[in-house]
């Protein structure tokens, strides 16, 4: 029994050619260790992998609906790229990822710094901040269309009493983006908190010590202790949400539905109107690589910081 | 702890604690908002100006959601794709996990890499060649398929879990084990599972709340009304604009999301760990 085991990697999981003392009788090859692997590659590869590489080759295929006509090179390329509308996707999928990023940021270290002040209530509190961040898209996003509802909703009710016109909200192109803005920030916002919290109360007390025996303030405090030690985790965090803004389509669905005007079209939204409309998946194709292309790029700093590479 | 950056004091905290208590209402208001919604009658819910607490509470709108009849149908969609998915994962990632934290083989960072390399392949990027090859195979409105699909979003962070728990345990236990004859698959089962079981339960639960939560798998892969979860009913309410009632609706938002809210209730502490885990790095 001990015999045929292959040897225990002890740290990283992740290293292991050389490492091993498997010198009975010289290394012998097995297949066992890969069997362990086998079932959740095969899903993997199945549903994730094999996928990926069929967008790829999609996107050089001239389509008709959901019909194959022939390779077209990088035709559909070309046609997407030089679209003014692809580039305003882009600028309008950049705005939404970069204002609700700032707003979740900015209120969630907020709402750390506050609540980890504010004694047991705080630790209460927190716990209930955080739950709508567990209520589905779908969810979040029909509660707020009824909230921002121009004839009923008590939001446009409020604005008229501060005396302000509320207007169309949610079908004013100008104003339905930052309105989904908001809405994002104000889903995603606990969810920094918890991870600034966590950060926070892993720093030593003793640096805080060390500081008001300097004389310094809590400004001191903040920027030069508590800042510095949570910024790697703030910098992962803001990383991970970023990649759920990017590919987040349920919200704009729900609430928008792209509109008014294309001002809630993001990148995500243009792959999933493409797939379900099917005039031209070959154009539908490129925006999703393009989706990918920026996704995989997040995804490898987020890898290279948090140095989680292989498990 | 909560001392940090604090003052000591209670007294000093009171600015605090106040600012908390915006930050609740801020997030909360707009739920209590959505809930006393629920309770009210479809005249009231539009009434100008609005009543914030119903004059008159009623669960007509509740009765209203479990009378339809496709609501079962809906219910039973949502928990047999959440949990098969769950359960799938599981499966497969238990092995793998455990394989990752006690083998060593040629390979296997390569393996370990692209179980990664999947994680970053986003959903929306792979709607439209899974739906060219669902459809061109004939397995669009398939549950099982769904199931697998949502199943395969959450194998990565699965099998990474079970790796990191599984590393946890000293070796030395397993060992003594197999000196009294016990084999791997014993091991795993009677030893690992129940050490690990706080790390099993933190990755179902946030798994759950995922796949319970997902809309666009179920509505572009299973477009078929049968097909469908409560997530699918719902936004469909808001396409159906003429029809709309927003106190129906709220009460349906409630029960929609009442499995993660009592999942949430409950499990709090695991969630928080799941959501937490490998984040905080010094």
């Amino acid at each position: 029994m001990l015999a045929s085991r292959t040897q225990a990697a002890t740290t990283s999981p992740g290293v292991g050619v050389g490492d091993t003392p498997d010198t009975h009788n010289g290394v012998r090859f097995s297949w066992i260790p890969y069997l362990w692997f086998a079932p959740a590659i095969l899903v993997l590869f199945l549903i994730t992998l094999y996928p990926t590489f069929f967008v790829g080759w999609l996107s050089f295929q001239k389509t008709r609906y959901y019909e194959l006509t022939g390779f077209v090179g990088l035709a559909n390329y070309a046609e997407v790229l030089s679209s003014s509308a692809f580039w305003n996707t882009v600028f309008v999928s950049l705005t939404y990822v970069v204002g609700s990023l700032t707003g979740a940021v900015v209120l969630g270290m907020a709402a750390a710094l506050v609540l980890n002040n504010a004694g047991p209530t705080g630790s209460v509190l927190r716990v209930f901040i955080l739950f709508p961040w567990t209520l589905s898209m779908s969810v979040v996003g029909s509660i707020w269309l009824w909230l921002l509802n121009p004839s009923f909703g008590p939001i446009p009710y409020l604005m008229q009493v501060i005396g302000l016109e509320p207007g169309l909200m949610l079908g004013d192109p100008g104003l339905a983006l930052p309105l989904i803005i908001i809405v994002t920030a104000w889903w995603s916002f606990p969810y920094v908190m918890v991870m600034a919290t966590a950060a926070m109360q892993s720093i030593p007390q003793e640096l805080y010590e060390a500081v008001e025996i300097d004389g310094g303030g809590a400004l001191v405090k903040f920027r030069y202790v508590t800042l510095t030690h949570i910024l790697p985790t703030l910098g992962s965090t803001a990383l991970t949400l970023s990649i759920m803004y990017l590919t987040l389509m349920t919200l704009i669905i729900v609430m928008t539905g792209g509109g008014p005007l294309g001002s809630t079209t993001t990148l995500s939204f243009e792959a999933f109107r493409g797939t379900v409309q099917a005039v031209n998946i070959g154009p539908t194709a490129v925006v999703s690589i393009v989706v990918l292309l920026i996704n995989v790029a997040l995804g490898v700093v987020y890898t290279r910081l948090t140095g989680r590479v292989t498990g | 702890m909560s001392a940090a950056m604090s003052s000591g004091r209670p007294s000093g905290r009171f600015p605090a604690i106040l600012l908390s208590f915006v930050f609740a209402v801020i997030v909360l208001g707009p739920v209590a908002w959505a809930l006393a919604t629920s309770f009210k009658t479809e005249v009231e819910a539009v009434a100008v100006p609005p009543t914030l607490w119903p004059s008159t509470a009623t669960l007509e709108n509740y009765l209203k959601v479990f009378r339809d009849q496709s609501f079962l149908r809906d219910f039973w969609n949502s928990v047999a794709y959440s949990v098969g998915a769950v359960a799938l994962a599981l499966l497969v990632g238990i092995p793998a996990g455990y394989a990752a934290a006690r083998f060593s083989f040629k390979g296997k960072r390569a393996l370990m890499l692209t179980i990664l390399a999947t994680s970053m392949v986003p959903g929306v990027a792979l709607l439209v060649p899974t739906f060219y090859l669902l459809d061109s195979i004939g397995l669009l409105n398939s549950g099982i398929v769904v199931t697998i699909i949502l199943s395969a979003r959450i194998i990565p962070q699965t099998v990474w879990f079970i790796a990191n728990f599984v590393e946890a345990v000293p070796v030395e236990i397993e060992d003594s084990a197999f000196m009294d004859g016990a084999n791997r698959f014993q091991i795993i089962w009677n030893l690992i599972l129940p050490l690990i079981r706080p790390g099993i339960a933190a990755v179902a639960t946030i798994g759950i709340v995922t796949t319970w939560n997902d809309y666009i798998t179920v509505a572009v892969f299973a477009p078929d009304v049968a097909k469908r979860t409560l997530q699918v009913a719902l936004v469909n309410q808001v396409f159906d604009a003429v029809g709309i009632s927003w106190s129906y609706m709220m009460a349906f938002v409630v029960i929609a999301s009442m499995p993660v809210i009592l999942m949430f209730g409950l499990v709090q502490k695991w969630f928080i760990s799941g959501l937490t885990a490998g984040a905080v790095k010094g």
